[in-house]
């Protein structure tokens, strides 16, 4: 049940910050920090072993 | 040009993304090829079966709990006996006794169950921060044989997510987070617990169903750590302890202190082992400079030799708990000792339980493996007779 709160968690900032990705028009620096925030909320949800 | 302009932007958006995937899959690539490389272990004269640990905990199947349990039965009844190699992963002396064992071990009386790779989610993961080589060769007779090099705690991938506080079954004592997944506090674990409570509770169903007398769980620790090079005994074991201990410093000349198992700290395999079973616990402990803190960089030949001039040092101000010089701590001495600490259990538990006698021959002991090298004692996988490699 914890497990699946958090995977639930992790899906919803990753749609946080991927919208923030798309919408972001000025700073080439955010783009960036929010592309090394998603990977592990991305690794996460692809449950690469 | 509103359109060129957002174009532009997308494909700009496009290619960092594509940028960093490729960074991720440069990253990621070695991480996911250590996982999931296999090691053969050979079976030797004496393995009579192979089982599972799911065959005890049977929610650790299909999962990267599951690991192999190497059975050697004896041709005359008598005890029983646990060896457990890699609790810890980042120990691999331990897995390299159990090995050792395994492919050399004939048993004359009794039964002998050895898990090489106890915590095997745990050989699958590494440390990063702290710059762990992913894999390391033993020199052998036939050339070098490649390992896995793991991690103390359990995979993330395959335990996930952590506790604020681990609260330990079932005494509700209050570990930190990461002990979680280590599967020296989680003893004695629960069916349905988290996985490496799985593991644990596999291992205690293994001693309860088959009436283990003797469990040992062999670790590493490091050389400014109190508890090192030694046996860790509760008030059951210690008598045999003592004697092994003495046995060894007076026969073999090195030492082996014992240690008493602490009965206020939970989760152990010193303490769970013979509070929730028959059977006698061991953990026994070699130095592993490795280990240490305040050292030069974690490379593959400080892992074998276990020579570090910042220890040297320290050791000259006294500040190590073991003797220390240029010649390091190697993995000879530290398999060698194991093995010959395990074989003393065994000897001094037959002698005071006549009944039920382990006898267990084929077994290089600690002058040997000092002599000739731990790779001298593991087979080529190459030549060994078809059925007769596990891979894991």
């Amino acid at each position: 049940m914890i497990m699946i709160a958090y995977y639930v968690i992790t899906a919803f900032i990753l749609c946080l910050v991927g919208w923030n990705f798309v919408r972001e028009k000025k700073k080439p620096d955010d783009l960036v920090l929010y592309l090394l925030v998603m990977i592990p909320l991305l690794l996460r949800l692809l449950r690469v072993k | 040009m509103k359109e060129r302009g957002m174009k532009r932007e997308g494909l700009v958006k496009a290619a960092m993304a594509g940028a960093f995937l490729g960074l991720v899959l440069w990253g990621g690539l070695p991480l996911f090829r250590h996982r999931h490389h296999d090691i053969p272990i050979i079976k030797g004269p004496g393995v009579t079966t192979v089982l599972r640990l799911s065959d005890f905990s049977p929610r650790l199947k299909g999962t990267a709990g599951d690991t192999p349990i190497f059975v050697l039965q004896g041709k005359e009844p008598g005890g029983k006996a646990l060896i457990m190699g890699n609790t810890h992963a980042n120990e691999p002396e331990g897995m390299l006794a159990a090995l050792v064992f395994i492919e050399n071990a004939v048993v004359d009386k009794g039964t002998l169950y050895v898990i090489p790779f106890f915590n095997n989610s745990g050989s699958r993961n590494t440390r990063p921060g702290d710059g762990y080589p992913l894999y390391f060769d033993v020199p052998t007779d036939w050339g070098s044989q490649l390992f896995r090099y793991g991690n103390r705690d359990a995979s993330p991938l395959d335990q996930w997510p952590d506790p604020d506080v681990y609260i330990h079954y079932p005494d509700r004592q209050l570990l930190s987070f990461i002990d979680v997944r280590n599967t020296n506090r989680t003893w004695p674990g629960r069916p349905e617990g988290p996985l490496m409570e799985r593991v644990t509770f596999g291992a205690m169903e293994l001693m309860r169903r088959d009436k283990i007398d003797v469990a040992v769980d062999i670790h590493g620790a490091e050389t400014m750590f109190p508890v090192t090079n030694c046996i860790v005994a509760p008030e059951k074991s210690v008598k045999i302890a003592i004697l092994a201990s003495l046995t060894v410093k007076a026969m073999e000349g090195f030492e082996n202190h014992v240690e008493p198992s602490p009965a206020g700290f939970r989760g152990l395999s010193h303490r769970e082992i013979g509070d929730y079973s028959e059977a006698m616990p061991f953990l026994l402990e070699a130095p592993i400079p490795f280990l240490d803190q305040p050292t030069g960089p974690k490379t593959t030949k400080f892992l074998l030799d276990g020579k570090d001039p910042f220890l040297l040092s320290l050791s000259k101000k006294k500040k190590l708990f073991v003797p220390y010089d240029e010649t390091g701590w190697p993995l000879e001495k530290r398999v060698g000792q194991h093995l010959s600490v395990t074989l003393e259990i065994f000897r001094q538990f037959s002698k005071k339980t006549m009944a039920r006698p382990i006898v267990v021959r084929g077994v290089p002991r600690y002058a040997d493996v000092v002599k000739n090298g731990v790779g001298h004692y593991l087979g080529d996988p190459a030549k060994a007779a078809a059925g007769t490699v596990v891979m894991n």
